[in-house]
């Protein structure tokens, strides 16, 4: 369920990246303030699929095909609340939240 | 109606979510509630034992088949239901041997001390209307007959479907406004939470209201089941929808139950260990009984494999034929489960609070709104604002605050009225609708906004009070029921102080807005509300600009 709601919060947080106003709310702290490159931005979209699809994959994988689709728009929907209100009240955080959400992912699965 | 088909779109979603909207808030806090019913009713009766201990559950099977043997023995039914994530506690019921002519007998539920080896029930339980009843007004509502609560509910959720529908039709910007929440004053803000908290949640908002509907299937569609079909046809057609599994008949000839802990031991063969949830006997202590063991569910629709069937008298494995569910049954069964959410693991369960509450939120939001933007036009009026306006603001207020306040008072009123009370849960749940009223009569005498602070007040000392009674009251108070870690119980308590929180929040920052004038008399003077408004007003109409 973590797992679930990390890897939605990390694929919408590229969709959000893969528009541009709120490309610029998140990435106006001190640490990112240089353009990206268009190769990146163009690629942001695409990977947020494919990331949602794995999402969903690994949900019916633990739940069954049955539960697993319902559980994914359930975590879906969780983790959606908190972005946007980072979004507005801390945008500069979301980079952070998301790659930290990453590496414990990582060290959980370890 | 008028203009354009997104706008008559509009038209319909406000005016169909405004009729409504009260209700729905009713069914939405109420049903999200539904979801913790079991872990409510727990809390309210405080008698039952703390549980923190792990007993192995071939232990608690003993212990109930005990019990149930020297106590219940002429029964057509008993169930075991074994300790669980969301009730700690070992609990067996049983129905007795129906009257002539009647299909069911009467239901009783006795909680067990697992303390001992041969089981005492807890005899001294409170009477309670508990979690159960609070969640049945969610569909039943209350001091009504059935049938009406039904069709009343029924027209509410269809026009909730509407409005579900006609507001994803005219959202102009679905896509590109997915992420957009401007925290700002007014009109542009409450319109983006009401956009936040319905668009996140669309899979949720359709499922729930469309699975409500699918729910009283038959009463709705009432033609369907009843103009030109034979009794036969019919019989085929609830077959079809609600299969059963082969009958078992009554022989009328004694013969002791096998041991249910080696019926679980069998178990083992085909599930994993600790997924039994509970056990049903049918006709005990003859010679025909059965014994069915289930388990948590694994799918939303139906799995065969979920159930196991036993000899009362041998203890062997049954090898039962399973249930016909047809496409359009397992179809029907997994949208309920849905909207049930019994399948759902407490991690899920939480989420469904959650999103429970944004459903809850997104229809206050939209009420909210509805008087915002008419707002600035309402304050022109030489007389202030006209009946319709001040009604819709008195029901918000009533409503959106007012309501939880009666749930919490219905969790007061549990604690509070004598234990040896004659209808004593009548009584909680008459605690709960008195207040409610009261709540949405009081408005109409103070202004809009001293009206909402001051009820979030009450609503925030009420929750936070509750922990405090709780100490007062039982001898199971946080201070004990969190060294043991028994969440079920603490949680509850938990909960309710995280909720007179955020009400508390929500007050402070709406006490921002009350201009001081009307701090020191609440009766707004017609000179006081326009002073209030003129800046308001400025940044509104621009919003109301940039959004149309």
């Amino acid at each position: 369920m973590i797992l679930l709601m990390s890897l939605c919060f990390v694929s919408m947080t590229l969709f959000c990246l893969a528009m541009e106003k709120h490309r610029k709310q998140i990435l106006s702290s001190e640490f990112i303030n240089f353009p990206l490159p268009q190769i990146m931005v163009v690629s942001f979209k695409p990977l947020a699929w494919v990331m949602l699809f794995i999402t969903l994959t690994i949900s019916v994988e633990q739940y069954g095909w049955s539960i697993g689709p319902a559980v994914f728009f359930g975590a879906l929907s969780g983790c959606l609340l908190p972005l946007i209100l980072l979004l507005t009240y801390r945008a500069n955080l979301i980079i952070l939240v998301s790659v930290l959400l990453a590496i414990i992912l990582f060290v959980i699965e370890l | 109606m008028k203009g354009s088909f997104r706008q008559s779109m509009k038209w319909l979603h406000t005016w169909v979510g405004l009729v409504v909207g009260w209700i729905l808030v009713f069914m939405f806090i109420t049903g999200t509630a539904g979801y913790f019913d079991d872990e409510i009713t727990r809390w309210m009766e405080p008698e039952r034992p703390l549980t923190a201990t792990h007993i192995d559950k071939s232990k608690l099977l003993d212990i109930s088949q005990h019990y149930l043997e020297t106590h219940v023995k002429n029964a057509k039914e008993w169930r075991v239901i074994l300790p669980n994530s969301r009730d700690a506690n070992l609990k067996v019921m049983w129905q007795e041997q129906p009257e002539e002519g009647k299909r069911f007998g009467k239901f009783s539920t006795k909680v067990l001390d697992t303390d001992t080896d041969t089981g005492l029930a807890i005899d001294n339980l409170r009477e309670t209307a508990g979690g159960r009843t609070l969640y049945r007004m969610h569909y039943r509502l209350h001091y009504m007959p059935s049938i009406v609560a039904y069709w009343i509910v029924g027209f509410c959720t269809m026009l909730m479907l509407i409005a579900v529908i006609t507001g994803v039709i005219f959202h102009k910007k679905i896509f590109s406004d997915f992420f957009t929440f401007r925290a700002k004053k007014g009109l542009i803000g409450w319109l983006d939470i009401h956009n936040v908290l319905s668009v996140t949640a669309i899979p949720f908002h359709f499922m729930i209201t469309y699975s409500g509907l699918i729910f009283f299937l038959t009463t709705y569609m009432i033609l369907s089941v009843n103009i030109g079909i034979t009794e036969t046809q019919k019989d085929k057609y609830f077959n079809e929808v609600f299969p059963r599994t082969v009958e078992v008949e009554k022989s009328d000839d004694y013969q002791p139950l096998a041991s249910l802990s080696d019926m679980y031991a069998k178990s083992h063969k085909y599930w994993q260990e600790d997924t039994l949830a509970y056990v049903k006997v049918e006709y005990p202590l003859d010679k025909n009984a059965r014994v069915k063991f289930t388990r948590w569910n694994t799918d939303l629709t139906y799995n065969p494999d979920d159930e196991l069937f036993f000899s009362g008298e041998t203890g062997k494995l049954l090898d039962i034929a399973a249930k016909q569910v047809t496409m359009s049954g397992q179809i029907h069964r997994g949208f309920i489960s849905l909207h049930e959410g019994l399948f759902a693991s407490p991690m899920v369960r939480w989420l469904y609070l959650i999103i429970g509450l944004m459903g809850t939120g997104m229809i206050a939001s939209g009420l909210i709104l509805w008087t915002t933007k008419r707002k600035p036009k309402q304050m022109k009026n030489t007389n202030g604002p006209d009946f319709g306006y001040r009604l819709v603001e008195q029901l918000n207020i009533g409503t959106i605050v007012g309501f939880p306040i009666a749930v919490a008072m219905y969790f007061w009123a549990n604690r509070l009225l004598p234990v040896e009370m004659e209808n004593r849960a009548e009584w909680e749940i008459h605690c709960l609708f008195i207040s409610w009223a009261l709540l949405l009569i009081y408005p109409a005498f103070r202004s809009g906004l001293v009206a909402w602070f001051e009820q979030l007040k009450i609503a925030a000392f009420v929750f936070c009070f509750i922990p405090v009674l709780n100490f007062i009251t039982t001898d199971k108070h946080l201070g004990i029921s969190l060294p043991l870690r028994d969440w079920n119980y603490a949680g509850f308590d938990l909960v309710m102080l995280v909720i007179g929180v955020a009400f508390a929040f929500t007050a402070y920052k709406v006490k921002k807005h009350i201009p001081v004038a009307q701090k020191s008399h609440a009766k707004l003077t017609k000179n006081d509300i326009e002073n209030k408004v003129t800046d308001e007003t400025i940044s509104t109409l621009a919003a109301t600009k940039e959004t149309s």
